[in-house]
């Protein structure tokens, strides 16, 4: 494996390439880390509110308790929702871009996935509270076609609606990626494909398929980070109360129990970690960044 | 490269399917960006829609004596550009540092990504203790920090992407004709990998623009752009930043119309050069 | 870059970090000064100028401000702190707060525990002769003391209960509307287990007798009963959702999401002006009571701006801004002052309606009233309790 060649860099230079990033993540990663692992450990002193170095597992026993660790499983599983349904959507709109436009077309296209996402997000998420709201368009549209008598109740403070506002918020995430990867695509093997008889289904499952298969899971995996850490689409468009980890984070805070806080946030950093592990075995997905063979 | 697209021809129904899911994705993309568009045209306080002989551009004239927002606005355009232009270049070295390893290849994945899974809050509380344990008061350089730990990962994957387009033949190429390896890298491997490198730049620049929770615990006295709009929301907010989102969608679309009609007609001028040169290549192989 | 001497609570190692400290800030200093020299924002601070770090609800505007700094002398710069007590706490506790801010403005019930931490500073109430023009009730709240020493001074008092539509609610005189299967999922509570649980507990003692001694510090069994309470109806569906900060509550009723819910007064006035027939309910149990204070931060003492401060804090009770926090809000700040201002100021002001305003809060603080607050006795058990009832 002489992965160099792409780059043109011989091999020896990995480690002063690494060099930046890492000095990024030790430096400013690591400590911060350490730092609210060590704290989980310690304990809440009631005297002073605050921590004190007195080493016990109260924080991390009070995650199961409370309905906390199904917290953090729903907030995974809505990630995990979004991430998959947004991937749905983007493969067949990167597609577009990337294997039905011409460049220009191309272009302006990504420039329109784009854009939504330099307005704020908050004010985006809000915004679907009075699309999808009793007196909300969706509603009024639906009432004046007469679809529905009564305004339809679960289009808002739902999982739909946050699945929906998360959705909006994160696609480009998801498509941008993909769209990358068509640069992959040689036109000549397109051709030859089409020369050769291969309807259009059979050329996109067999070459293009495996080919921006990357940029799928890089677009599922940055749209369920993203997911994963946010707090303002279950907040606005949630059932009464709805939680995230995000949202617990905050409650924990706001009773100064840090320590139970930085539990959270260690146990939510370990297992994520472990998905990744557990998905890079089972997908090979550092085999899936190679440059193509001839 | 023709201007048409890969695929011409007949797709049996994928053309159609494929556009009406990208529409779709449109749609939903721009409902709320719309709908704030229309409804900031609404003169009233409430936030709703009106019929449009009722349109007026109050609050935009109000948003130009938001100081406030603007004064978030500059803070957080400067740290997501500060954060964009040192995420690219590093999330760029950390791809091709991944490359170019073998056996540490998972362990420095893990590394890369270890900071972006934890929790916004907990990340900007713990940051800002060390930080304030080394003397370093807050202000854009520590918002920028943090931005930076939350964004590398994702520009050194979108790089990682971007690398695995260029092909080797092309850089075994380039070194046959006498290219030294830096050469090659400078003059094939980056000009090819620029879509990437362009979208690394934007994500992270965007990404830096949109985060509240990291920023809370690192912001010096001024409030990035979405802590003021967070604080707004709780507070009581003008209809300004509605507005503001409405003046950010046109102001985004003239500018994506400007650019596209600017190359549109120079691509016309090179179309011409590029038809005469392939005239000419085509004599000269014939003979 | 500002030169601010920081509250380091590692001073006992500070020498040893001199030199550390000064390749590191040189290092990140490099590109903040080459930034500074592009005059970018916040470089230098004026000598009068305090920076009040508080809720937005508390902020009268730029214009407010520099009236307010013709009048009082000091130039006020102010940062909306996003109203969360929880972050505001931790980043005093933990953060950076101190370095940053000078008077911070928040939910009374933490002035303790910043006291005890020393991340607060006592006011010296020699300094502040507005003070005694306070009412009396409200220098009396108990968490605003500690050890004999004033650390919060009352900014802003209100009583909450319940805003309803008229059309769609009727009259509503009770908090059982808000539990009343009837309107099942045209309800709404506040997200904020301060001001919820309170009010059920208040509701709870009141129409259905149950066994509580003080709504706003529940034991750990009234807790339980409460919010056992609560979760039944939110599993039974009775509120549409939890709302969330001024915009969230304001839409619920501006677009009749919701047709009565527990909120802030204020949505009532803004909700008139924007055409919405509803009103404040006065109902039969009681209100809830609460109030922002404003506190001193220990780093504003380091950094010499204590009699600032206090000059600033005089000021706030000085009538002028009662009067502009009343009209633009609807928030009163509880002094007579405000009133003697307006009489002096009637052009600026309506004498009459900051008369009104202020009678008509004394009138709710003399009926029956619970005080909130954000540290009961058994405050963590209370999150415990509501994460319970979010996973409901």
């Amino acid at each position: 494996m002489t992965d160099d060649k792409v780059a043109g860099l011989p091999a020896a230079n990995a480690f002063f390439l690494a060099l930046p990033s890492l000095v990024v993540f030790v430096l400013m990663g690591f400590t911060p880390l350490v730092l609210i692992a060590t704290w989980s450990f310690w304990s809440f002193d009631p005297d002073t509110y605050w921590i004190k170095p007195v080493w016990s597992l109260t924080s991390y026993v009070a995650l199961l308790q409370d309905g906390r660790a199904s917290v953090l499983l729903r907030t995974a599983g809505l990630a995990g929702l979004t991430a998959a349904a947004s991937t749905l959507l983007a493969v067949p709109a990167a597609t577009v871009v990337g294997l039905l436009s011409g460049r220009r077309r191309a272009a302006l296209l990504v420039a329109l996935f784009t854009i939504p996402f330099f307005t704020s997000g908050l004010v985006r998420a809000f915004a679907w509270r009075l699309v999808l709201g009793r007196e909300g368009i969706i509603n009024n549209v639906l009432i004046s076609l007469g679809v529905a008598d009564t305004p339809v109740e679960w289009l808002l403070f739902s999982d739909f609606a946050v699945v929906l506002g998360m959705v909006a918020a994160y696609l480009p995430f998801a498509i941008i990626p993909i769209v990358l990867l068509f640069a992959r695509i040689d036109q000549s093997v397109i051709r030859a494909s089409q020369d050769l008889g291969a309807g259009f289904w059979m050329m996109f499952s067999t070459i293009v398929l495996p080919l921006i298969m990357p940029g799928i899971i890089a677009g599922f995996l940055f749209v369920f980070v993203v997911a994963v850490g946010t707090s303002m689409e279950i907040q606005l468009l949630g059932g009464a109360g709805a939680s995230s980890t995000s949202i617990m984070i905050n409650d924990v805070m706001r009773v100064v129990n840090f320590p139970l806080a930085f539990a959270i946030a260690t146990v939510v950093v370990i297992s994520l970690i472990a998905l990744v592990i557990i998905a890079n075995g089972m997908l090979k997905l550092s085999r899936l960044f190679e440059e193509l063979g001839t | 490269m023709t201007l048409d697209s890969i695929v011409t021809g007949r797709t049996n129904g994928g053309r159609l399917l494929f556009t009406a899911i990208a529409a779709l994705s449109l749609t939903i993309m721009y409902a709320p960006a719309l709908y704030l568009l229309f409804a900031s045209l609404n003169p009233d306080e409430q936030l709703r829609l009106v019929a449009p002989n009722r349109y007026s551009l109050t609050w935009y004239g109000a948003l130009l004596d938001d100081h406030r927002l603007f004064g978030a606005l500059k803070e957080s355009v400067f740290i997501a550009l500060a954060t964009a232009v040192l995420a690219t270049p590093i999330g760029l070295s950390a791809a091709l540092a991944y490359r170019a390893m073998t056996r540490m290849r998972n362990i420095f994945l893990l590394i890369l990504l270890s900071a972006v899974f934890v929790p916004g809050t907990i990340e900007g509380l713990g940051l800002s203790v060390m930080l304030r344990f080394a003397r370093v008061s807050p202000s854009w350089v520590t918002v920028t920090m943090g931005h930076l730990l939350w964004t590398l990962p994702f520009a050194a994957t979108v790089s990682l992407l971007g690398l695995s387009a260029v092909k080797p033949n092309t850089i075994e190429a380039a070194r046959d004709l006498g290219a030294s390896p830096m050469r090659a890298f400078v003059d094939v491997t980056l000009p090819l990998m620029r879509g990437s490198l362009i979208s690394s730049f934007v994500f992270a620049f965007l990404l830096s623009l949109n985060e509240h929770a990291r920023a809370y615990y690192l912001v010096g006295r001024q409030n990035t752009l979405p802590l003021h709009m967070f604080g707004a929301m709780n507070s009581g907010a003008s209809p300004t930043i509605y507005a503001f989102s409405g003046a950010v969608i046109v102001v985004s679309f003239a500018s994506v119309a400007l650019i596209f009609f600017g190359v549109a007609r120079q691509q016309r001028g090179d179309d011409g050069e590029r038809r005469v040169r392939r005239r000419l290549e085509s004599v000269v192989v014939l003979r | 870059m500002t030169r601010n001497r920081w509250n380091n609570p590692f001073q006992g190692i500070q020498s040893q970090l001199s030199r550390r400290q000064l390749i590191e800030n040189t290092a990140l200093g490099v590109g903040a000064l080459a930034v500074g020299s592009l005059g970018l924002p916040r470089a230098a601070r004026a000598a009068n100028e305090v920076n009040f770090w508080a809720t937005g609800t508390l902020d009268i505007g730029d214009d407010g401000w520099e009236i307010f700094m013709n009048e009082s002398g000091v130039k006020v710069d102010f940062t909306d702190n996003g109203n969360d007590p929880g972050p505001v706490i931790a980043k005093l506790a933990a953060g950076n707060a101190n370095d940053i801010y000078d008077v911070g403005g928040l939910q009374g019930g933490s002035e303790k525990e910043l006291a005890k931490r020393g991340l607060i500073s006592p006011w010296d109430l020699s300094q502040i002769p507005n003070y005694t023009s306070l009412w009396q009730w409200a220098k009396d709240i108990p968490y605003l003391t500690y050890e004999g020493k004033v650390y919060g001074i009352p900014t802003v008092i209100n009583a909450d209960s319940i805003i309803a539509l008229r059309e769609k609610a009727g009259n509503v005189d009770s908090y059982g509307v808000v539990f009343d299967p009837k309107l099942k999922g045209k309800t709404a509570m506040e997200d904020a287990w301060i001001n919820s649980v309170t009010f059920t507990a208040i509701y709870l003692k009141n129409a259905e007798n149950t066994k509580i001694a003080e709504p706003g510090n529940l034991t750990a069994d009234e807790l339980g009963l409460v919010m056992e309470f609560l979760i039944k109806h939110k599993k039974d569906g009775q509120f549409r959702t939890f709302w969330n900060g001024w915009e969230q509550g304001l839409q619920l009723v501006v677009n009749r999401e919701v047709w009565v819910m527990t909120g802030w007064e204020p949505i009532v006035y803004a909700a008139r002006d924007r055409g919405v027939d509803c009103y404040y309910a006065v109902p039969q149990e009681g209100y809830e009571a609460w109030g922002n204070n404003a506190i001193l931060l220990k780093g504003a003492v380091n950094r010499g701006l204590s009699k600032m401060a206090h000059q600033f804090v005089n000021a706030l009770l000085a009538g002028f801004y009662g009067c502009k926090l009343g009209t633009r809000r609807g928030y009163l700040v509880p002094t007579d002052n405000n009133v003697a201002y307006a009489t002096a100021h009637s052009a600026a002001f309506d004498r009459a309606k900051v008369k009104e305003l202020g009678e008509h809060v004394k009138a709710k603080f003399s009926s029956k009233v619970y005080w909130q607050n954000t540290r009961p006795d058994n405050f963590q058990l209370y999150e415990q309790w509501w994460q319970r009832l979010r996973n409901a």
